[in-house]
């Protein structure tokens, strides 16, 4: 936990009811088409020193609840704070603790790799502490920082992006997408960087498309639907509860698996069993226990399918017919 | 207001603002070349029946020094000069950033908006200050070299600079007041130009048609005489024009700007 969470005992986020809707003037997105209502009603902690998951499709509000976060949009309705602080009132001093990776972050192109990380750092106000360890980590090294931005690849503009956004050690971290582009190596390092950072006691929050990545390194994780927080779990706890599939074969006598708890969807043919399995695994691992037993696979839940379970029949749509 | 987004801002616009101030200092320094060379020929022509009206051009003329110098202010080359920055690095210095995306990676930093606003005008108003003071040095040097400064008081030369940016400096409040109410550069820049446009049409009007004259009085330019100030005669009211065009557009996005929500960008 780090020191500030420590000192006041207190999540690093906090949203109460917290609401966004857009429309009705001008310039403001849903001019056209009636009211939307990008966020409604989402209250959530997120714990000093843990990694937070917020998972759903494009237009679900990600995006939104991370720019209300930041002072980037004002909420319609309900509050929050950050690191302790009101997102409204002190917006620019939680800043000041916070790092941020926007999605598809966009660069300077005309500065170099290493201007651009000055220019942040220089108005972050805090040194960049962890600049060379994160370069050498994501292997963004000096001759490729002292080329132009607009030579970079896509992946090496997302580590550039990852860069800034923990160079200065932030007590939280706000990442939205932030494995866009990287090819699986780097996904590799930085899922190692987190693993780093929470042990150095930081928060982060991260949204993400790719469910393995928020099963790989998340604590808990939070599903969004048009606007509406649906789950917010340990990620354990989550796949506890969803069903494995399992499948055993065996040379003799089959297994009798009637009675034994979560079995379900049976499916036995001559030497093979298919079966969903949910709940503890150990009454069915005594049950099939025999020397008649030649395989047994047992596949982990995922959270995929708690995902598509979550969205299944919903076409996600976020507009409002206007009154 | 941040000095390191000053000094971004500045070493941005470094080339173009060198260039544009030797291309001002030129611009400058063949106004005066132009009044000595050809004010008889001018006289002349005045003479033989050509309407007068058609050799003015807004509030200056050809026929005198003073008249001379307004003009190189009123000329669509002097204006188009100091509108690079003005109008178009002010238009673009928030609109621009909120459409590549960047603005979202700055005030993601302890940067409240307001200060972001106030270091990006600042920028744009140093360059201003920059074009305008090289335009006068570039006059200065042409009237002294052309040994015509018994006609004018050079003495005023700064306060001449210090009009002409409080008047360039409403334009570049305006265009920074758009810049800051659109999420694209496009409609800021246009809205921008259209407020130039209608200044520039309103004094030109009158010049040609003399029925329409009462139209100058609502262009900005009309108000900006460095000719009447090098003679010193500026009229304060003046004065009080441009600090109102100057103020009313800063108030309006010190209001509007930290209000807006800032969406993703699309």
């Amino acid at each position: 936990m780090s020191e500030w969470a420590a000192a006041v005992n207190q999540p690093a986020i906090h949203s109460e009811h917290l609401t966004k809707h857009y429309g009705g003037g001008l310039h403001r997105p849903g001019h056209r088409g009636g009211p939307i209502r990008a966020l409604t009603d989402v209250s959530l902690d997120v714990e000093a020193g843990e990694i937070f998951g917020f998972l759903g499709p494009n237009g679900a509000g990600k995006s939104t609840m991370i720019r209300t976060l930041l002072g980037f949009l004002h909420p319609t309705s309900g509050s929050a704070t950050v690191l302790g602080l009101d997102i409204e009132a002190d917006s620019v001093a939680l800043r000041r603790r916070v790092g941020y990776l926007p999605g598809g972050m966009a660069v300077y192109g005309s500065l170099t790799g290493h201007q651009s990380l000055e220019y942040y750092a220089d108005l972050q106000q805090r040194e960049p502490v962890r600049r060379a360890e994160l370069t050498e980590r994501l292997q963004l090294p000096d001759a490729d920082l002292r080329r132009k931005v607009r030579d970079y690849s896509r992946g090496m503009r997302q580590k550039l992006g990852v860069i800034q956004a923990l160079q200065h050690d932030p007590e939280l971290a706000i990442l939205d997408e932030p494995t866009e582009g990287l090819d699986p190596l780097m996904q590799q390092a930085f899922y190692e960087i987190l693993d780093d950072l929470r042990e150095a006691g930081r928060t982060i929050f991260m949204s993400s498309h790719y469910l393995s990545e928020v099963e790989r390194v998340c604590n808990r994780v939070a599903i969004i639907r048009a606007g509406h927080l649906m789950a917010l779990q340990h990620v354990d706890e989550l796949l506890a509860r969803r069903k494995r599939r399992v499948t055993l074969r065996w040379r003799g006598a089959a297994p009798d698996l009637d009675g034994v708890p979560g079995i379900g969807d049976l499916v036995a043919s001559r030497d093979r069993i298919t079966a969903t399995l949910s709940g503890d695994v150990a009454p069915f691992v005594r049950a099939v226990a025999s020397p008649s037993l030649v395989d047994l696979l047992i596949e982990p839940a995922r959270l995929e399918e708690v995902f598509f379970e979550y969205y299944a029949g919903e076409d996600g749509d976020l507009r409002e017919e206007t009154a | 207001m941040s000095l390191r987004i000053l000094r971004q801002t500045l070493y941005w616009q470094r080339v173009r603002l060198i260039v544009v101030c030797l291309v001002a200092t030129g611009w400058g320094a063949l106004i005066p070349t132009f009044y000595t060379t050809f004010q008889d020929l001018f006289a002349n022509l005045i003479e033989g029946g050509f309407p007068e009206n058609f050799l003015n051009f807004g509030s200056g003329s050809l026929f005198t020094l003073p008249g001379s110098i307004t003009l190189g202010f009123e000329h669509p080359i002097g204006i188009g000069l100091v509108a690079i920055f003005a109008i178009g690095a002010a238009a673009n210095a928030v609109a621009g950033e909120r459409e590549q995306g960047t603005l979202e990676v700055l005030l993601a930093r302890p940067l409240s908006r307001r200060r972001f606003y106030a270091s990006v005008g600042a920028g744009v108003k140093i360059a201003v200050a920059f074009v305008l003071a090289f335009l006068l040095l570039g006059q200065l040097i042409s009237i002294l070299l052309l040994g015509v400064d018994d006609e004018v008081n050079i003495a005023y030369f700064p306060l001449v600079w210090v009009v002409g940016l409080l008047m360039w400096g409403a334009f570049a409040a305006f265009a920074l007041a758009a810049s800051v109410s659109f999420d694209r550069r496009a409609p800021a820049l246009a809205l921008s130009l259209a407020y130039l446009g209608v200044n520039y049409f309103f004094e030109i009007l009158g010049t040609f048609l003399p029925d329409l004259e009462w139209t100058q009085e609502y262009s900005l330019f009309h108000h900006f005489n460095p000719g009447e100030i090098l003679t010193g005669n500026l009229d304060p009211v003046d004065i009080v024009i441009f600090a109102v065009a100057l103020v009313l557009p800063i108030i309006w996005a010190l209001v509007v700007f930290p209000r807006r929500d800032l969406a993703a960008p699309a």
